[in-house]
């Protein structure tokens, strides 16, 4: 089952996920998470994957969900601390090209000061 | 010398996790380097993923198997559902583009078939589909 827990670092929207991310209840949750982050107007925002166990196709599609949903509402989801399992992951299927990964929380937060 | 490990689970995602595991286990006792270990986990999972949500459709009192047969040169996953099959020849003829960002979906067997050296499908009578992954490891043990 995910988890999550969300914090602030220069006005940037943490998501610190942990546990699995391979569908079922998750992607409710997940989708609940972003609409309630648009709610209060909070569009850019980071995915630490750190603390993630695993990612499955589902789990990478749920991540896609999340990264059209706030480039519909001029906002960008990016994501942080990618490990090699998810890695291999985004690279067979492409979709490295499509996120924006960081290894460091200073370099994410930078990259939205530069956009 | 070849060795077979089957495991059978009732379709909960939160067994997926286990799943894992005891691939993680296995490529260890296999020595297998850790890019390899890493695709068959993958594979694997989304095998399962697949029996999980197509084949039995999350139903958790249809239960899935997996037969884990160790060769010295290859490792050879069976996963079975319960399920009714699809057409899988046509799905392989026509496998959706994975890095299409509108499609939240359908890219377990792109994934399957890259990561792997043989994919194939086979509706097992009286039992439901069979999925075998076949990894062949010349050269990707540990030294």
């Amino acid at each position: 089952m995910m988890k999550y827990k969300t914090r602030e670092n220069s006005g940037i929207v943490i998501v610190e996920l942990s546990g699995r991310l391979m569908g079922g209840p998750d992607s409710a949750k997940f989708r609940n998470l972003i609409y309630d982050l648009l709610e209060k107007g909070k569009k850019n925002i980071v995915i630490d994957l750190g603390k993630v166990s695993w990612v499955n196709s589902v789990g990478v599609g749920i991540l896609i969900s999340g990264y059209t949903t706030m480039r519909k509402h001029q906002g960008d989801l990016k994501l942080l601390n990618v490990s090699s399992k998810i890695k291999s992951l985004l690279y067979v299927t492409k979709l490295n090209l499509i996120f924006e990964s960081f290894e460091d929380e200073t370099e994410v937060i930078k990259s939205y000061s530069e956009n | 010398m070849s060795e077979s490990i089957m495991i059978e689970f009732p379709s909960k995602y939160e067994y997926l996790n286990l799943i894992n595991i005891i691939c993680g286990e296995i490529a260890d006792d296999m020595e297998l380097e850790p890019s390899v270990a890493d695709k068959v986990a993958i594979s694997v999972i989304e095998a399962c993923t697949n029996a999980l949500e197509h084949g039995n459709k999350a139903s958790p009192e249809k239960s899935i198997r997996i037969v884990i047969n160790r060769h010295p040169d290859k490792i050879v996953v069976n996963v079975y559902d319960r399920g009714d099959g699809f057409d899988y020849k046509e799905y392989m003829e026509h496998i959706p583009d994975p890095s299409n960002i509108h499609e939240t979906r359908g890219r377990g067997i792109f994934i399957m078939k890259e990561m792997m050296d043989n994919l194939s499908f086979e509706l097992v009578k009286d039992r439901g589909m069979k999925v075998t992954l076949e990894k062949r490891l010349n050269g990707s043990v540990k030294k």
